[in-house]
């Protein structure tokens, strides 16, 4: 049973994950590549927070949040004045700079060597020590998260983000304020990845910066594609499916030697047929271009 | 005299060694339908981008009301009244025609990341209202049966009809429509003229690029022939048209 608990521990933290990031790639048509970037400096600043300044939980994820959400609207700026393709580039080159921040500030973050011994979080003094409870814990804030991200995008905000990445062009000469409605989308996708990054910290117990690297954005992004942006089924389905597809495929029986290079395999396999079948997904409005 | 709304000065706009608006003065008054004609490449639709603020002039000013708006990025202008109606439409095709519309109505409280989760009873409400008048608009423009389907899955006229609402439904003052007759047929053209005159009854500054010379008769007050960058001509739709050098660069007589 406790490998279910686990299974869905993971799904909770990359369906927050992915609704986030739904809402800068999805509605807004950014696609980012520095998700992964914002889901570390959560998982680092409520890590550090906890274990150097004492802090609970709690207090930590929420200082977490803004710190990330400050971090993010230093990024915003610069991303921003590029269009399509190259504000791409810009996130990207931002995921490598904060990687390489969390990697080589090793007084600060221990570098590689990752940050072991994080404490559990406690809600109203009871430990999340077991997976059960650790499912629960992580439900619960999954749920408010998901309840969260669905009234901004089941709300006028969410519609002019829409018609935004629909032709921002169009969206402007109605008299939208386009870069100060992209930067409000990137920056609250950012505050929300830093939930999970908290989540994982807690759980793990054990934090290093190769759990945020790039491939990691492009995991998500890969949910998104797989799943369907743009609507909030979508990334739900998404998560829960590249969860459990590495699970599912133990039960193939493919040998050892070759499971993790198959399981890349079959992503990429996935991600090419749809592409070419259902660009937008399983339960997408839009396919990426 | 009709009120002038828009005023622009010693207009020019250069891409490269072409002179796309040369030393262009005109005005436009509130009230009136102006048409701005003239062959391909004359420089109308890069006029409209200097007044809309899609372009920067290189030389000269542009006052809308009295206040100086070239410079400004297209979206304050937008704001302040400007509206505009692009040759491609661009209408936001995944969205729905009534979510077109929803979408066009400018000060929404719901816009707001914040007030949109924190105060969402009176979101809501205002959505109740915004949906009313959405539909109004839509029952305008004739497409009110039309409200659910998906912008991009409408006609080309029907699209254009759909833009035409979301700018009465974005309260605009002055309307610059680029050629809002082509490729429309004959049935939707005589709605959307009648719909543009109306326009002007209710005191809104109409500017209408067209190069159907029918339609400039049937509903211009006012008209300025361009050429090359430059006004070559301006006056009654009947005087220009019947002037000798527009008939000579034109009209092809």
């Amino acid at each position: 049973m406790n490998y279910l608990w686990h299974i869905l521990v993971m799904i909770n933290i990359y369906i927050i994950l992915a609704l986030s990031l739904n809402l800068v790639a999805g509605y807004t048509g950014l696609l980012s590549l520095c998700h992964a970037a914002f889901y570390g400096i959560g998982a680092y600043a409520t890590t550090l927070l906890m274990m150097k300044a004492g802090w609970g939980f709690f207090p930590s994820l929420f200082i977490a949040i803004l710190l990330t959400a400050a971090l993010s609207l230093i990024i915003a700026v610069p991303s921003l004045r590029f269009k399509g393709d190259y504000f791409v580039l810009a996130t990207l080159g931002f995921q490598i700079i904060i990687f390489v921040i969390l990697y080589n500030w090793v007084s600060l973050t221990r570098g590689p060597y990752g940050i072991p011994g994080i404490p559990i979080p406690k809600v109203c003094g009871i430990e999340m020590s077991t997976v059960f409870r650790y499912f629960l814990f992580s439900g619960v804030i999954a749920s408010i998260c998901g309840l969260l991200l669905w009234m901004l995008k089941a709300s006028p905000f969410g519609r002019v983000l829409k018609a935004i990445r629909e032709d921002e062009i169009a969206a402007a000469a109605l008299g939208k304020n386009v870069p100060l409605l992209k930067m409000a989308a990137f920056t609250i996708a950012a505050a929300f990845a830093a939930v999970p990054g908290a989540l994982f910290a807690g759980y793990m117990r054990y934090i290093d910066p190769t759990s945020f690297t790039l491939m990691e954005s492009v995991f998500v992004i890969s949910i998104l594609i797989i799943g369907g942006a743009g609507s909030f089924i979508g990334p739900i389905v998404g998560a829960a499916f590249m969860v459990i597809l590495p699970e599912a495929l133990r039960f193939l029986h493919i040998p050892d030697a070759i499971a993790a290079n198959m399981r890349q395999i079959i992503y990429g396999l996935l991600l090419i047929i749809l592409m070419r079948y259902r660009p937008q997904g399983l339960f997408g409005e839009y396919g990426f271009e | 005299m009709n009120e002038i709304t828009i005023e622009c000065h010693n207009l020019t706009k250069t891409f490269g060694g072409l002179r796309a608006v040369d030393d262009v003065s005109v005005t436009f008054e509130a009230g009136k339908v102006t048409a701005l004609i003239g062959p391909n490449g004359a420089g109308k639709t890069t006029l409209f981008h200097l007044i809309s603020g899609a372009l920067r002039p290189d030389n000269g000013r542009i006052f809308y009301r009295g206040r100086r708006i070239d410079g400004l990025p297209p979206w304050r202008v937008a704001q302040m009244g400007i509206g505009r109606l692009f040759q491609d439409v661009r209408v936001f095709g995944k969205l729905s025609a009534l979510d077109n519309v929803r979408v066009a109505f400018r000060k929404q409280i719901g816009e707001n990341p914040l007030w949109s989760v924190i105060r969402r009873p009176l979101v809501n409400r205002e959505e109740q209202t915004l949906t009313q008048e959405a539909r109004r608009w839509l029952t305008f423009v004739g497409l009110i049966e039309l409200e659910n389907a998906l912008a991009e899955d409408l006609s080309y006229g029907q699209q254009k009809l759909l833009a035409i609402a979301r700018l009465l439904a974005a309260g605009a003052d002055v309307f610059l429509l680029d050629e809002p007759t082509a490729g429309v047929n004959p049935e939707m053209v005589r709605s959307l003229l009648a719909l543009i005159r109306r326009l002007a009854e209710e005191g809104k500054t109409v500017v209408v690029i067209e190069h159907n010379m029918n339609v400039v008769m049937e509903i211009a007050d006012w008209c300025f022939f361009m050429d090359e960058g430059q006004i070559v001509a301006f006056g009654l739709p009947d005087e220009v048209l019947g002037d000798r050098t527009v008939k000579a660069a034109y009209l092809g007589i």
